[in-house]
């Protein structure tokens, strides 16, 4: 159907915009959409001020009115408008703000003057009370008040049961808490349904046959509806029997020889027993008190059994719990192992505790010493084989042949002293050191002049002690010093060595070390008077440590000296023994004494200004007071000055 | 010349008759630390102790019967220590409830000479191998952790290779003939160090038919 004209089809969108009119040449003037202000405009003027404030107003019904009344006003005006549309859209808008205006600036008046208070003042407006609705409220109040103290009942109550639940486990849960703590310290094992442990000395070394072995077991004697005591421990330690109570060495050296058919008496004196630490368990006291018996046992067993095994010179008597031996004569040794049990019938034994005083705590403590050394030789640690298949031993024992060790060298190697002779051995060093120091006190205190001091060295070992024994005068410690000695006390002897370089020996003998050091004194005073004479400028001119003439002194020797004054018209000469004091002699020049014999001998009258006789001076008349200062004032006198 | 015939009569007296109680097993090498760690908790307290062992294993061909075996051992790391000398018997065939291998072990230390005088005597080596490990103690017991190497050039210690990645460790006592409480000790012992090593009786012989 190709016939026809072409029709031409023109497609335009449709037209949004009021058409305002038709021109005569068809085109179409539309109404030109409103701009934004316009639209603005428009919808400004269909705010009604006036509707929106008096929907909020509800309490002043008399304002209402006149508010509806302006309502209408407004509408009217409103209406009129609508027919007015060239006015100016925001009229009303500004009307009704400016109005507001009025209106706040009205009220912020009002209540500038009522800040004031002297114009004007607010009062409440008297209103009826509202009708009371107390019972209502009370029975509100009580019910929620039941609501929360029914959530407090449950709380408690489920606290109550948990707490009544942890004190039941408490017990369950303490003895296991217990037992760790028991096996932090102590080795436990379970053997079938029993708890043993182990407090031996074994694993440290110990080779005593003792088995050691203890048991824990639940405390079940509580009854659960008294109160718990503050000791309670949920577990219990049985020790064997024979480690119960509590034991103790007791070392102690006694003068006077007992009578052999005295020795049936056991020494028993109770020590304090030392309270125990509050932090402590008392199954930790209890074990380490077993622990301590067993050890003690141990080292009496080993002492006893060396005490009848070695040969010794005198023999060691060994009776029940004592083993006695002598190490001096006229000195008895005994160690005790006193061990009693805590029951009522020890403490019976007041009356022997003055006698505690001569237990030698330090060789009691040196006794635990030696026989944990001795348990850390057993678990020798140097003993691991090179090869390693090889046996266990000092590796260069295995060899034989020529580059074997001898009898000699393995002898060298292995220790040969036993518990007993050490000890022994030590006891005797202690023993000659108090001696030595009693007779060094005793004799300083009995004599005066001169001094003697001591200075004891700190440092010492178990079987050497020292002392440095000064003899001096008093005031003339500088000067006089020559007697310096230093005494080595060793077990059996003490060595002294002099300054002079003169060692000699003296054994335990106590009068030796007396005598000794009473000749030291006397020497020491001859000494004095030689480094006085060099002080004082007089001519030394003899000098004899140990002079043959003269009494023999059963103590030493006597000593003697002879000095003469400067000017040499006067010499002194002093004689001093330990035993028979000191002689002091004055000779005077021949001129001062009268009573001479005249003889012919003498032809010059110069030989007149020679010594003459002697004449003895009264020592003991003498001012002064010490002999070295009676020396020096003689000494002055007889040298004048010029 | 030939060898001459071993006698079987065993030396009596002394040190000589000498049992070993052995309890074997092996680690893998990852698991070493943790029980040198245990080992070291549970044996006598001292330093731990490592050694390299050099170990010549000497045979005496006989005409009848097996050969007889020497073993001489000695320290390479502290060089003036005797060499050790080791026979060990036949596994004794006692009750099935033993829990460990016993057989006699007769131990001597002898001096430098030892390789020299057993080829004198007619011995030939076998085999040699080096031992590096640590060696640990309780009581008479001994612990030993080792590592066996190979050695790559015969008479050179140093070039060693090892045989395996795992450790032997074996548990021994030498202790005079009878005392059979000895091997329950090591039972209870060996328990303690499971599961990081079991340690069993390991019969010989069955290891050569394997």
């Amino acid at each position: 159907m190709a016939a026809g004209p072409p029709v031409t089809i023109s497609i335009e969108a449709a037209c949004e915009n009021q058409v305002q009119e038709v021109a005569l040449d068809g085109t179409e003037a539309y109404v030109q959409p409103l701009s934004m202000s316009e639209n603005l405009a428009k919808l400004a003027q269909k705010i009604d001020f006036n509707r929106s404030d008096s929907e909020g107003e509800e309490q002043d019904a008399g304002a209402g009115e006149e508010w509806a009344q302006r309502q209408q006003d407004s509408d009217d005006e409103e209406a009129i408008l609508k027919f007015q549309p060239s006015l100016w859209p925001w009229d009303t808008v500004r009307n009704n703000l400016r109005s507001t205006l009025t209106e706040m600036c009205v009220l912020y008046d009002v209540l500038n003057v009522l800040k004031e208070k002297k114009y004007m003042a607010l009062d409440p407006v008297s209103q009826d009370p509202p009708p009371s609705k107390q019972g209502l409220q009370l029975c509100g109040k009580k019910k929620s008040l039941a609501g929360a103290a029914q959530i407090l009942l449950k709380g408690a109550e489920r606290l109550n049961k948990s707490v009544a639940e942890n004190q039941e486990q408490k017990r369950q849960r303490d003895f296991n808490s217990e037992l760790l703590r028991v096996r932090q310290h102590w080795k436990l094992r379970k053997v079938g349904d029993k708890i043993l442990g182990d407090l031996s000395y074994r694993s440290a070394g110990s080779l005593f046959p003792h088995h050691g072995t203890f048991e824990v077991i639940k405390n079940t004697d509580l009854d659960p509806d008294k109160k718990i005591p503050d000791d309670y421990c949920p577990l219990d330690i049985l020790i064997p029997s024979d480690l119960e109570g509590s034991a103790y060495i007791k070392v102690s050296i006694q003068k006077q020889a007992h009578d052999i058919g005295d020795l049936g008496t056991v020494n028993l004196f109770r020590r304090p027993i030392q309270k125990p630490n509050s932090g402590t368990a008392h199954w930790q006291t209890k074990l380490e008190a077993a622990q301590n018996v067993l050890l003690c046992k141990e080292i009496f067993a080993q002492l006893s059994r060396e005490a009848v095994q070695i040969k010794s010179q005198i023999p060691h008597i060994v009776v029940k719990n004592q083993i006695i031996s002598q190490p001096f004569p006229g000195l008895q040794l005994s160690i005790s192992l006193c061990h009693f049990v805590n029951d009522k019938k020890a403490q019976k034994m007041p009356s022997e505790k003055h006698r505690s005083d001569d237990h030698l705590y330090v060789l009691e403590h040196n006794l635990h010493q030696l026989i944990r050394e001795f348990h850390k030789q057993t678990l020798n640690s140097s003993v691991m084989p090179h090869p390693a298949t090889a046996p266990f031993g000092l590796k260069r024992m295995r060899l034989a042949g020529s580059q074997a060790y001898d009898k000699g060298e393995i002898n060298a190697l292995q220790q040969n002293e036993g518990l007993l002779e050490k000890i022994i051995k030590q006891a005797k060093h202690i023993f000659l050191r108090r001696r030595t120091a009693w007779t060094i006190d005793s004799l300083a205190s009995r004599i005066e002049d001169p001094q003697i001091q001591a200075h004891w060295s700190n440092i010492n070992d178990v079987y050497e002690s020292s002392v440095k024994v000064l003899i001096t005068s008093q005031g003339y410690e500088q000067i006089c010093k020559s007697i310096q000695l230093q005494l080595n006390i060793g077990v059996e002897q003490i060595k002294v060595v002099h300054r002079d370089g003169r060692v000699i020996t003296l054994s335990h003998q106590e009068q030796e070390l007396q005598d000794f050091l009473l000749s030291q004194m006397s020497q020491h005073q001859v000494h004095a008077v030689q480094q006085l004479a060099k002080v004082m400028g007089w001519h030394l001119l003899s000098f004899s440590n140990h002079v043959g003439l003269g009494r023999v002194e059963s103590i030493g020797n006597a000593s003697a000296v002879t000095v003469a004054s400067p000017n040499g018209e006067y010499s002194i000469s002093v004689r001093n023994g330990p035993e028979s004091g000191c002689k002091v002699v004055v000779q005077f020049p021949r001129s001062q004494c009268k009573d001479l014999p005249k003889s012919d001998v003498l032809q010059d009258n110069k030989w007149n200004h020679l010594r003459g006789p002697y004449k003895e001076v009264l020592w003991n008349k003498m001012e002064g007071r010490n002999f070295v200062y009676k020396m020096e004032l003689l000494m002055a006198a007889l040298a004048p000055c010029p | 010349m030939e060898a001459p015939p071993v006698t079987v009569l065993p030396v009596i007296g002394g040190t000589i008759n000498m049992m070993e109680y052995i309890l074997q097993g092996s680690v893998l090498d990852q698991s070493l630390e943790s029980l040198l760690h245990r080992l070291r908790g549970l044996c006598d307290n001292m330093e731990p102790e490592t050694f390299v062992d050099h170990e010549l294993v000497f045979l005496l061909k006989a005409q009848q019967g097996s050969p007889f075996i020497l073993r001489a051992r000695r320290s390479v790391d502290k060089p003036g220590l005797p060499w050790h000398l080791r026979y060990l018997g036949q596994p004794e065939i006692g009750d099935k409830n033993r829990s460990a291998l016993v057989r006699n072990c007769v131990d001597i230390a002898t001096s430098d000479g030892l390789t020299e005088f057993l080829i004198e005597m007619g011995f030939r080596m076998d085999h040699e191998f080096v031992v590096k490990g640590h060696v640990f103690r309780k009581g008479i017991m001994k612990i030993v952790v080792s590592k066996i190497f190979r050695i790559l050039l015969p008479g050179n210690i140093d070039n060693v290779e090892p045989l395996s990645l795992s450790y032997l460790v074996e548990l021994n006592v030498v202790a005079p003939p009878g005392q059979d409480a000895v091997s329950d000790d090591m039972k209870s012992f060996s328990e303690q160090l499971k599961p990081l090593v079991h340690l069993e009786k390991i019969d010989p012989k069955r290891l050569h038919q394997v």
